[in-house]
C-alpha cells in the first residue's frame, strides 16, 4: 500500500507488528516515551504529509496512559498535515461506562469519543464494542468489526461435535451477541440470569426451591411438565386455553405481521396444551424454541423475546386476582408462575459459587445492600420475560432512575457477601456449551455460570469465549482453577504475553491481525468491509 | 434549588490543597467517589446534587500520574456536565503538558492545545490555573482562562525571609527573564540572567551568566522545577561567579526523577516551591525544601468568580486576581 503509515502505540506493539506483517511492511518510525514527570511524549519519525495514517493501540495495563498517547499521536499526525488519521482501537477503552449508571456518573465512553474527535481523528476502527449504540457517540465514521466470524470458524474447526453444542449467554444483556453466534453456527442457545430480588424474598424462595418440579430438575429428570404447574393455574388455564391465547395476542405489545402472529399463536397454544395435558413433551418447551431456527418470524434474531413477551402479557393472572397488577410484590409473584413456560434450572449462588439447597444462608441483611450488577439496566428486558406486567412498567421505574441497581459495572463486586439466585433457561444436558460475552474482566460471573451449567444442568464441556481478555488481577488463576471451565478463548486485542499463554493451559488466544489488516487495506483502497462480518463458511 | 454557594470537588491528586482552600472559603468539600477498576479505568460518582450549581473542580497533577490525573479530571467534569451543573470551573494550579506548547520540531504535537481542547470537550466552562509556562496557552481555549500569579506570595516570602538589601534576582533561562524582572522591579533589586544551551529536554549542557552577583544572595526565580538539572547547574555557575549563597524560588515544584538527590547534593541553600504540586513526602527527604502556601490565592480567585461574590475581597490578601 502506498502513501500509508501505520503507527503502533506502546500498549500492544505485537498486534501492530502482526498487522504490518500481513500487509507486507514494517510499522512506521515513531518515538514514544515519557518525560520524567510522567508526561507522554511523541515524536513522529517520518513524513506523513498528505498520507493515510493508521494508529494501532490495543488495550493495555495503563489505560489512561494509552489514551493520552493515542490522542497525542493523533494530534501530532493531524498537525503534521496527514491526509486522514484512523485510530485502530480493537478494545475501545471505557466502553463499559457507556451509560449513566448512577446519579451523576459520567458517560465516559461518549466523552472519550469526543476527545478522539477533538484530537483530529477522521475514522475509528474497533472490534466488538460493549454496546453497538456507542457508534452514535462519534461524529466520525466508525467500523465496529466483529470477532464472531473468527470464533465461529475456530469452533467449526476445533470443537468436536460442535453441531450438538449450545451457546449460552451469562447475562440477559449479552443475549443479542449470543443469538448472533447461535445463528451463525445454527445452534441452540440458552440464557443465564442472576437475580438478586429472589434472595430478598427468601420465604417465597424456599417454597419454590423445594417444589417437586425443581427437585425433579435437580435429579436430572428431563420432563418437568407436570410438576411445573401449580393446581390453581392448571385448572384455570385448562378451561379455555384458546380464548386465553387470543386475549394474550390482543395484549401483545408487538403488532407484527401476520406470520409473526401465527408463530406466536402456535407457540402459545402449544404452551397451553402442554399445560393442560401436563405432558412432558419437550418440543414445546421454551428452551427448545429458543434455538428453533426455522420459525417464519420477521425478526428471526429474537423469536424468544417476542413469543415470551406475548406470553407474559397474557391475562391469566388478572383473572386470578381480579385486579390489574402493577406493584412490585405482584411482580415477584408473577415471575414464579411464568417460570412454567421455560426449562429453567435455578440454584443458589453464595460467594460466587453454586451451593446446595441446604447450604446455610449468609446474613440476610447483606442483601439489603444495594447490589451491583453488570447489566442491571437491562433487567427490564428480563422482567418482560418473567413478569406479567407490561415491559413498559419495568422501563418506567428505570426512566425515573429510582433504584438503578447497577451502580457499578464491576459485576462481581459485593457478590461475596450476598446470596443470589442464578438460573439457566434452556437445555444444556450432556452438551458442550459456549459461554459467550464481549470481555472477560473478573472471573466471578464466568465461574458461577460454568458451575451452574455443569453441576446443576449437566453440561459436558464448557468453553468461555470472549473478544477482549482484560483479565483483571487473579482472574486467569481463578478461571484456570475452576474445574467446570474447560477452555478460555479470547483474541489478542489485549496483550497477554508468551509466558502467560504458556502458563495457563486452558487459555487460547485467537489472532485478530488478519481481520484488522484486512480492514485497514480495504479502508485505504475504499473497498467494502461488509464481507468481514459474514465469512462464515469460508 | 440551587444554593448558589461554591461547590468544590477534588480529585485524588491533591486533596490537601483542596481541603485547605475549602477551609479558607468556609465550605465543605462536595462528596465524590473516584475509584479505579481492576483494569485501571477510572470511575467517578458524585455524592450530592450539583444541578444548577456552580461547580469548581480542583485537580493538580502529581508527577508520575499525570495521565491518570488528567483523565480523572475530565471524567469528573463530564460527570458534572451530565448531572446538569450550571457552570463548571476546572481549577488546575499546575497545567499539565504546558511545556509541549509549540511545534518545536517537525511533526511534534502541541499537546497543551490538545489538553485545552479535551477540557472543553469534557464540558469545562472556565479554567483557573497558575503561572502558565507560556501565557499564550490561554489562547488555546475558547473559554475564559484565569492565569493566576504566585508572584504576590513569592514577594511576600522574599520580604519575610531574606535580606532584601543584599539580594539579586536571577533568571535561570532567557524564557523566564520577564518573570524575574517583574519581581526584581517590585523589590527594587538588581537582576541577572543565565543563558543555557539545551540539547535534549531535561538536560542542560553549558551556562553563561549575564549580570553581577558578587557577594550577594542570588535568588533564582522560575516557573517550574522538574528534574532540577537547570537549577543545580545555575547554582554552580552563580557560586563560581562569586555569589554568597543561592536560593531558588519556583512556582511548580514537580521534582520528578532524581530531583531530590540533585538538590541535596547541590550548592543551593534552599529551594522554595508552592504547593500547587503535592510534595509533602519529598519534604521529609530534603531539608532544603520549603513551601509557600498558595491556597489563599486560589480561595480568593474562587470566591471572586463565584456567584456568591459581590465584587469585594473576601480576605485581607494581596489582590492576586486583579492582575490576571
Amino acid at each position: 500500500m502506498r502513501r500509508v503509515q501505520i503507527f503502533s502505540g506502546s500498549s500492544n506493539p505485537a498486534l501492530c507488528d502482526a498487522i504490518c506483517e500481513r500487509l507486507g511492511r514494517t510499522p512506521s518510525q515513531c518515538a514514544l516515551k515519557k518525560f520524567s514527570n510522567g508526561e507522554t511524549s511523541v515524536q513522529v519519525g517520518c513524513s506523513i504529509r498528505d498520507q493515510d495514517v493508521f494508529i494501532v493501540q490495543g488495550g493495555g495495563a495503563k489505560v489512561n496512559d494509552a489514551i493520552m498517547e493515542t490522542l497525542i499521536l493523533i494530534s501530532a499526525c493531524k498537525g503534521g498535515s496527514a491526509n486522514k488519521v484512523t485510530a485502530v482501537l480493537p478494545y475501545f477503552p471505557y466502553s463499559k461506562q457507556s451509560k449513566k449508571k448512577s446519579h451523576r456518573g459520567a458517560i465516559t465512553a461518549r466523552m472519550l469519543a469526543n476527545l478522539l474527535t477533538v484530537a483530529g481523528v477522521d475514522h475509528v476502527i474497533t472490534v466488538d464494542l460493549h454496546a453497538s449504540q456507542m457508534k452514535g457517540f462519534f461524529s466520525r465514521p466508525v467500523d465496529n468489526l466483529s470477532a464472531e466470524p473468527i470464533f465461529a470458524k475456530w469452533i467449526r474447526q476445533n470443537v468436536p461435535n460442535w453441531r450438538e453444542a449450545v451457546v449460552v449467554s451469562k447475562n440477559p444483556g449479552g443475549t443479542k451477541r449470543v443469538t448472533s453466534l447461535a445463528d451463525a453456527l445454527k445452534l441452540n442457545f440458552a440464557l443465564i440470569t442472576t437475580d438478586k430480588r429472589r434472595a430478598i424474598h427468601d420465604s417465597a424462595l424456599q417454597s419454590r426451591r423445594h417444589s417437586p418440579a425443581h427437585s425433579e430438575h435437580g435429579n436430572g429428570g428431563g420432563g418437568g411438565g407436570t410438576g411445573l404447574i401449580d393446581t390453581n393455574s392448571n385448572e384455570k388455564s385448562g378451561e379455555s386455553a384458546d380464548a386465553l391465547s387470543k386475549q394474550a395476542l390482543e395484549k401483545s405489545p408487538v403488532a407484527g405481521p401476520s406470520d409473526g402472529h401465527h408463530f406466536r399463536r402456535q407457540g402459545l397454544s402449544t404452551y397451553f396444551q402442554h399445560q393442560r395435558s401436563g405432558s412432558s413433551d419437550t418440543s414445546s418447551r421454551l428452551g427448545t424454541q429458543f434455538g428453533h431456527r426455522n420459525v417464519p418470524h420477521p425478526d428471526s434474531h429474537m423469536p424468544l423475546l417476542h413469543s415470551v413477551s406475548g406470553l407474559s402479557n397474557h391475562p391469566l393472572k388478572e383473572q386470578h386476582n381480579g385486579i390489574p397488577e402493577d406493584g412490585e410484590g405482584d411482580d415477584e409473584e408473577e415471575s414464579y408462575n411464568d417460570d412454567q413456560v421455560s426449562d429453567v434450572t435455578a440454584s443458589r449462588l453464595v460467594q460466587g459459587h453454586i451451593v446446595d439447597d441446604d447450604y446455610p444462608s449468609p446474613s440476610m441483611t447483606a442483601s439489603m445492600i444495594l447490589e451491583k450488577d453488570e447489566e442491571g439496566s437491562l433487567n427490564h428486558m428480563l422482567s418482560s420475560i418473567y413478569s406479567t406486567t407490561s415491559s413498559i412498567v419495568g422501563q418506567d421505574s428505570h426512566a425515573l432512575g429510582n433504584v438503578d441497581p447497577d451502580a457499578s459495572d464491576e459485576d462481581d463486586d459485593g457478590q461475596d457477601q450476598i446470596e443470589r439466585m442464578i438460573m439457566l433457561v434452556g437445555e444444556v444436558r450432556n452438551k458442550t456449551i459456549f459461554i459467550v460475552d464481549d470481555m472477560i474482566d473478573r472471573a466471578g460471573s464466568w465461574v458461577a455460570a460454568a458451575e451452574l451449567a455443569v453441576k446443576r444442568c449437566g453440561a459436558k464441556k464448557v468453553y468461555c469465549i470472549a473478544t477482549h481478555g482484560l483479565f483483571g488481577s487473579g482472574t486467569l488463576d481463578e478461571m484456570d482453577e475452576c474445574k467446570c471451565i474447560d477452555k478460555i478463548v479470547v483474541t489478542n486485542s489485549f496483550p497477554l504475553g508468551e509466558e502467560v499463554i504458556r502458563k495457563y493451559k486452558k487459555l487460547l488466544v485467537l489472532d485478530l491481525s488478519h481481520l484488522l489488516s484486512e480492514v485497514i487495506r480495504r479502508n485505504h483502497h475504499g473497498e467494502t468491509i461488509s464481507p468481514l462480518y459474514t465469512y462464515y463458511w469460508d | 434549588m440551587a444554593t448558589n454557594s461554591i461547590k468544590l470537588l477534588t480529585g485524588n491528586s491533591h486533596p490537601e490543597l483542596a481541603s485547605s482552600v475549602a477551609q479558607r472559603l468556609g465550605i465543605e468539600l462536595t462528596k465524590i467517589m473516584v475509584l479505579q477498576y481492576s483494569n485501571q479505568e477510572t470511575s467517578v460518582t458524585i455524592g450530592e446534587s450539583v444541578r444548577d450549581e456552580d461547580v469548581f473542580i480542583l485537580q493538580s497533577t502529581a508527577p508520575g500520574e499525570i495521565n491518570d490525573g488528567l483523565m480523572e479530571l475530565l471524567i469528573m467534569i463530564n460527570a458534572c456536565k451530565t448531572a446538569s451543573a450550571r457552570r463548571i470551573t476546572a481549577v488546575i494550579p499546575n497545567f499539565p503538558y504546558a511545556r509541549q506548547d509549540k511545534k518545536d520540531k517537525s511533526r511534534a504535537p502541541i499537546s497543551a492545545k490538545l489538553v485545552a481542547n479535551m477540557l472543553q470537550t469534557a464540558g469545562c466552562n472556565h479554567v483557573i490555573t497558575m503561572d502558565l509556562h507560556a501565557s499564550q496557552i490561554q489562547g488555546f481555549f475558547n473559554v475564559p482562562v484565569d492565569n493566576l500569579y504566585a508572584e504576590p506570595s513569592v514577594l511576600h516570602y522574599i520580604r519575610q525571609n531574606f535580606d532584601v538589601q543584599n539580594a539579586v534576582i536571577v533568571s535561570p533561562d532567557a524564557g523566564g527573564a520577564k518573570r524575574a524582572t517583574a519581581i526584581a522591579d517590585r523589590l527594587d533589586l538588581p537582576f541577572a540572567l543565565i543563558h543555557k544551551e539545551r540539547t535534549k529536554p531535561n538536560e542542560v549542557s553549558r551556562m553563561t551568566l549575564v549580570g553581577d552577583v558578587k557577594e550577594k544572595t542570588a535568588i533564582l526565580v522560575d516557573d517550574m522545577a522538574d528534574t532540577c538539572g537547570t537549577l543545580v547547574k545555575a547554582a554552580e555557575t552563580l557560586i563560581e561567579n562569586g555569589a554568597q549563597c543561592v536560593v531558588a524560588i519556583v512556582t511548580h515544584g514537580i521534582l520528578s526523577g532524581k530531583a531530590i538527590e540533585s538538590i541535596n547534593g547541590s550548592k543551593l541553600t534552599k529551594v522554595v516551591v508552592t504547593n500547587t504540586v503535592p510534595h509533602e513526602e519529598k519534604k521529609k527527604m530534603c531539608p532544603k525544601l520549603d513551601t509557600i502556601d498558595i491556597s489563599p490565592t486560589l480561595a480568593e480567585a474562587l470566591w471572586r468568580v463565584s456567584p456568591e461574590s459581590t465584587g469585594g475581597t473576601m480576605l485581607n490578601f494581596t489582590a492576586a486576581v486583579a492582575r490576571a
